[in-house]
């Protein structure tokens, strides 16, 4: 079966600093993965890079068979890729209801995208409560939260989220996953997920890649990797 | 008296609104401060006119119909800031703001010696809509219709402008885009629709400030650009940078300033208005040095 998403000999330099050196995966449909490794491990450059907000220096990046390499990010949205973005990066002077459907734009189907944002409302009642608010007046979980709603709007059929979890008390992080997984199931898609604890990955279950100094050290289920110790060589690991 | 000077601050700080619109809507999507504003302003001044050396222009343009004549002028300077933005800014798009801000003075420059290559130096007496000079009785004033109609037509761009803003498709866009262009291309907005449709608004309202300043002077200069884009930029930066609201209201508040000045001063210092306008000024920014209505997420991040 072809892959949803391929990621072949990606690389992303900063001026002189690597980021990403030569990174290969492939992402089946359907799959959850998550993406783990220290900071610095290039995981944001490499959601960047997929998404078209950062260029890649070469490689290619394809989904369900087509390339996105070079393609702008608004062209990568188009096509059924959505971000959730590290921080959030919520339109704080919107509402709740505008930031939602900032991405419907490429859609034409007025219908789907009602019912979209029923079932964005039905998932987080929150955002319903507060949809003529603006948006910046919500709390850090609930702005997570509006994020990934506003990510699905596009009705995308792959979706990168940069650590969900950063910043929130972790009984919001629970609450996060849960809906997050929940979507995910409800419409197919496909999630690359970048999360820094490895224990919350694999009590969320799925597929994941550590990374280190810009290439995977290690692919494999989340769970097997709290149980070794690949997490603790990735963070602290001798260089050899 | 004091009736009188309402119209007075509402006319002029009308203009000065609309103007300082134009630059501020720009910035708003790119941080880009368009210094060749002033200039699409005297273009379309110019384009009302017929080349020629003589002190008293031939209109071209501006012989159409009225009706006729509005649109097709704003038209033109919707038209000019996209050929604009497309030539210059552009390709410059992913450069440093300061590249931007350079680009945009160069272009200024060059769109005012091609109108002084076109049409010579010499200032020219244009009449357009003369007969709008006539007074109207108001109250205890005596107010010039063409004062009424700017004040009106004003209120109606300001109140379009609003509702699309708030309620259209691009409005979302550009609102969005201006909090955070990057997440909004990710979400699939597309940069050169946003950005475009900013500089045809701008380049359509520098034409609005370009038939007032037209039919209330008279006069057709190539300096006049200059002129009105340094108080445009100066009610920008007192609004607040990027602040579309803070902008008009600033526009609003010097147009007030300016006319009390010009009443309160004494006679033999009302040479020196724009001196003490613009003192008045450096008191803001002293006490608000980010404007007076600066947006809470004013952080560019592209």
């Amino acid at each position: 079966m072809m892959a949803k998403l391929g990621i072949h000999d990606l690389a992303v330099r900063y001026g002189k600093l690597t980021a990403i050196a030569d990174l290969s995966f492939t992402v089946a449909e359907g799959e959850r993965l998550f993406i783990s490794g220290p900071n610095g491990a290039g995981k944001s450059s490499l959601l960047g890079a997929i998404s078209g907000a950062v260029r890649a220096d070469h490689g290619r990046i394809e989904m369900d068979g087509d390339i996105l390499t070079g393609l702008g990010p608004e062209r990568i949205a188009r096509r059924g890729l959505s971000m959730v973005p590290e921080g959030r990066r919520i339109f704080g002077a919107l509402s709740v209801r505008e930031n939602l459907l900032v991405g419907t734009g490429m859609r034409r189907d007025r219908a789907a995208i009602a019912d979209d944002l029923e079932t964005a409302f039905t998932a987080f009642p929150i955002l319903r409560d507060r949809a003529n608010a603006p948006a910046g007046a919500l709390s850090g979980g609930q702005q997570q939260m509006l994020a990934i709603a506003r990510a699905l709007m596009t009705n995308p059929k792959v979706m990168l989220v940069d650590e969900p979890s950063l910043g929130l008390a972790p009984r919001i992080v629970d609450e996060v996953y849960d809906r997050l997984c929940a979507l995910q199931a409800l419409r197919g898609l496909t999630l690359v997920i970048v999360e820094q604890s490895s224990t919350r990955a694999a009590r969320v279950g799925g597929r994941m890649i550590l990374m280190r100094g810009g290439r995977i050290v290690a692919d494999g289920d989340a769970a097997t990797f709290a149980a070794t110790d690949l997490m603790s060589e990735a963070y602290f690991g001798d260089a050899a | 008296m004091s009736l009188q000077l309402l119209f007075d601050a509402l006319s002029l700080g009308g203009i000065y609104a609309i103007a300082a619109l134009g630059i501020a809507l720009i910035f708003g999507v790119m941080q880009l401060v368009n210094f060749a504003h002033g200039q699409f302003i005297a273009c379309a001044v110019f384009a009302l006119i017929l080349p020629s050396s003589q002190a008293v222009a031939e209109l071209g343009l501006g012989r159409l119909p009225t009706p006729l004549l509005i649109p097709v002028i704003l038209g033109f300077g919707a038209a000019l800031a996209l050929l604009a933005e497309a030539a210059v800014f552009r390709p410059l798009r992913n450069a440093a703001p300061v590249a931007l801000m350079v680009a945009s003075f160069a272009l200024g420059v060059a769109l005012q010696n091609l109108l002084l290559v076109i049409y010579g130096s010499r200032p020219k007496a244009v009449s357009l809509w003369a007969g709008l000079g006539h007074p109207v009785q108001i109250g205890g004033a005596q107010v010039p219709l063409l004062q009424l109609l700017v004040i009106g037509a004003v209120a109606l761009i300001l109140a379009g402008l609003a509702l699309m803003l708030k309620h259209s498709r691009i409005g979302l866009e550009m609102r969005a885009a201006a909090q955070d262009f990057g997440m909004a291309r990710l979400l699939g907005v597309r940069a050169n629709r946003v950005i475009s449709g900013a500089f045809a608004l701008s380049g359509a309202l520098a034409a609005v400030v370009a038939l007032v300043m037209v039919a209330q002077t008279g006069v057709a200069d190539v300096r006049m650009g200059g002129q009105i884009m340094l108080i445009a930029f100066i009610a920008t930066v007192l609004g607040g940078m990027g602040s579309l609201a803070g902008a008009v209201a600033a526009g609003f508040a010097i147009g007030a300033a300016s006319a009390l000045l010009q009443m309160a001063l004494p006679a033999e210092a009302r040479p020196f208005r724009d001196a003490f306008l613009y003192g008045l000024v450096i008191l803001v920014l002293l006490f608000r040095p980010q404007g007076l209505f600066a947006p809470a997420g004013a952080k560019p991040r592209v």
